[in-house]
């Protein structure tokens, strides 16, 4: 009798144990093959152009999104199952550095011949043996002319005391520091502890008069009227200005931080040539044109650019005068100094 | 199968004193698996990741060091947990206030009428609650619905700052919290015996005697429940701060997340959370000492 008991329990518990372990197996078998795994920054990547891959290729896609460089390289390292990330020129070269991308295969994506020449030489990964560009743009002020009559041109203009939570900034520690480096005249790459200190001292005076912090959408709180003056992507300028004339883009005397978002494949992909299949869709120019009127950053496409309508290439922040091009620069590498910057943002947000 | 007779009483006792069998640790091992994966092993890693470093790319790097726990401990993060303290109480306040009366409302309501109000409830939840805290945001802002009407009805001149304030954080916390507060209270109102009340009336008590020496002792469980309820997950809760509140209005919450997000300081978090989780454990400790004594 307690020996029939016994037995139907420890069967019964066998069976759960098996079926437990059966659920845990099944889907990651299936998963394979016809899936993609893209983790890519929010707002960027438009519905329309995953579904028009989904339907051309038959491979389903997965879409997780981050808000900053920093918050993917968490998840990817923390043992995150993608096969294709969007990281920025910089982040590119920490991941090359620490050999965590895998080169794309030769031949497999064959429109990068649309790619306007000057993106396919960066420094992050010459050639594009690791990436392809996605969108190129900049960081920028724009300003709600109907409330705003000071004419803005610099940073310095924007953190003015009568400003005072009136005003959007990104939620991006590395930009914060980079804007306050530049009005001393400091190169942004250059992050010592001097020149931190530097940048403390200012932004604990810029910080408090900061409304709202957002990476994903600081066009939301100018578009409510939350605020008057931002300091946001290029992107969200363009479509502040799309939105209405009031909003005004305008480029940094100090100089503005630019970036190229790019498309790679981590080592650890599973699905390897499914994102090589996606890198080499997003590249044909109709394509590419979609994103472009959804998110109008910088296309390097030229062959798109050709597609655009006349207003969205007028559209100064999608498009900046070379002028204005000559006063942008970008970030590069700064390996464990990223934390510094972390912490003192922290700190001085907290406070 | 185990009917215990009068003469079996010596090994029914024998059998307790001796060690629990296999079966039995067959039977509760679930359980104890459950604990371990989801309780104990990520304790561990967290009071042991706080004492870790990391590298330029965020990996963490084991080497023993106090750093992580001696920030936590300088400014400004006291203060900005003693904030969530405040907004989690204040939360639990309002909450309380509000869910007192519709909980034990819905409690003494006849059964078909309870259900349905329960219901209604529960219908908010089955829409995600980002999806409501964004309403909220539409509803608030300066150029927002709110503003709009009352702009439009003459009630005010001049558009009101209401969204990205801290009452904005506290109302976005009250509004998804609410129903943890009404579910206890309505089942503790549900249970009191009326007979109790009307032998309040009968003895000569008025509504406010009834209320305050039979009816809120009888329904003390519920407020206590609804109270864990909703200070707890307030006091750790994020997102609706940085919706809300504009990122300017941090919660202790948010600094966390944040550590394991966009600041990719996994180990500064960890040291973080281990020190909430022993604010949290001194806190029961001294509640259930009082309520002892």
């Amino acid at each position: 009798m307690k020996n029939t008991y016994f037995q139907i329990l420890f069967r019964g518990y066998l069976l759960a144990m098996l079926a437990m372990i059966a659920v845990a197996i099944v889907p990651s078998a299936q998963a394979q093959s016809k899936q993609l795994n893209l983790y890519c920054w929010s707002e960027y990547v438009p519905q329309s152009v995953i579904d028009k891959f989904t339907e051309a290729t038959g491979i389903k896609v997965s879409v997780e999104n981050y808000a900053s460089n920093e918050e993917m390289l968490q998840k990817l390292l923390g043992g995150g199952n993608y096969d294709l990330i969007q990281p920025s020129n910089y982040t590119v070269e920490a991941l090359r550095k620490a050999d965590l991308l895998a080169p794309i295969s030769e031949g497999s994506v064959p429109n990068i011949k649309n790619i306007a020449p000057e993106f396919t030489e960066l420094d992050c990964d010459k050639g594009n043996k690791y990436t392809v560009p996605w969108m190129a743009g900049h960081v920028a002020i724009v300003v709600n002319t109907d409330k705003v009559k000071d004419d803005i041109k610099s940073y310095n203009d924007v953190f003015q005391d009568k400003f005072k939570k009136r005003i959007v900034v990104l939620d991006d520690s590395r930009e914060l520091v980079a804007w306050a480096l530049t009005t001393r005249g400091i190169d942004p790459n250059d992050i010592t502890d001097e020149n931190l200190e530097k940048a403390r001292e200012i932004l604990s005076k810029w910080l408090p008069l900061v409304k709202v912090y957002d990476s994903d959408s600081p066009k939301t709180a100018l578009i409510n009227g939350d605020v008057d003056l931002g300091i946001v992507w290029s992107g969200e300028g363009a479509l502040l200005q799309r939105e209405s004339k009031k909003f005004k883009w305008i480029i940094p005397t100090e100089g503005a931080d630019a970036f190229v978002d790019l498309l790679a494949i981590p080592k650890s992909a599973k699905n390897k040539e499914n994102a090589e299949k996606f890198m080499n869709f997003i590249l044909q120019p109709e394509i590419s044109v979609l994103i472009s009127e959804d998110f109008p950053y910088t296309n390097p496409n030229l062959e798109a650019r050709k597609l655009l309508k006349p207003e969205d290439l007028a559209n100064p922040a999608s498009y900046p005068s070379a002028e204005d091009q000559r006063k942008m620069h970008f970030f590069h590498d700064i390996g464990t100094k990223a934390s510094d910057i972390d912490a003192l943002i922290t700190d001085l947000k907290g406070s | 199968m185990a009917v215990p007779t009068p003469l079996k009483t010596d090994t029914a006792s024998s059998v307790l004193k001796t060690r629990p069998g296999l079966v039995n640790w067959l039977a509760i091992s679930p359980l104890l698996l459950w604990l371990l994966l989801f309780v104990l092993i990520p304790t561990v890693l967290l009071v042991v990741y706080g004492f870790c470093g990391r590298d330029g790319l965020g990996r963490i790097v084991y080497e023993f060091q106090w750093d992580n726990y001696l920030r936590a401990l300088k400014p400004p993060y006291p203060e900005i947990f003693l904030r969530s303290v405040i907004f989690a109480g204040l939360t639990t306040l309002v909450c309380l206030i509000l869910g007192y009366p519709v909980g034990y409302f819905i409690g003494r309501s006849p059964e078909k009428v309870r259900n349905f109000l329960m219901m209604l409830v529960m219908i908010p939840f089955w829409t995600s609650f980002l999806i409501r805290t964004y309403a909220w945001i539409s509803i608030l802002a300066q150029e927002g619905l709110l503003n709009g009407l009352l702009l439009w009805a003459k009630v005010i001149s001049e558009p009101l700052q209401m969204l990205y304030t801290p009452g904005a954080v506290v109302l976005g916390l009250v509004y998804n919290f609410l129903p943890f507060m009404i579910l206890p209270i309505y089942t503790a109102a549900e249970k009191l015996d009326n007979a109790l009340v009307e032998a309040a009336y009968d003895l000569g008590a008025g509504p406010v005697r009834a209320f305050s020496q039979v009816i809120l002792p009888l329904t003390q469980s519920g407020i206590l429940a609804g109270v864990m309820l909703v200070f707890i997950p307030s006091l750790g809760m994020f997102a609706i701060s940085g919706l809300m509140g504009g990122g300017s209005q941090q919660m202790i919450g948010d600094v966390i997340e944040k550590q394991f997000g966009t600041a990719n300081n996994r180990p500064f978090g960890a040291a973080l959370g281990t020190l909430v989780l022993i604010a949290f454990a001194i806190g029961l400790w001294l509640t259930s000492r009082k309520q002892k004594s």
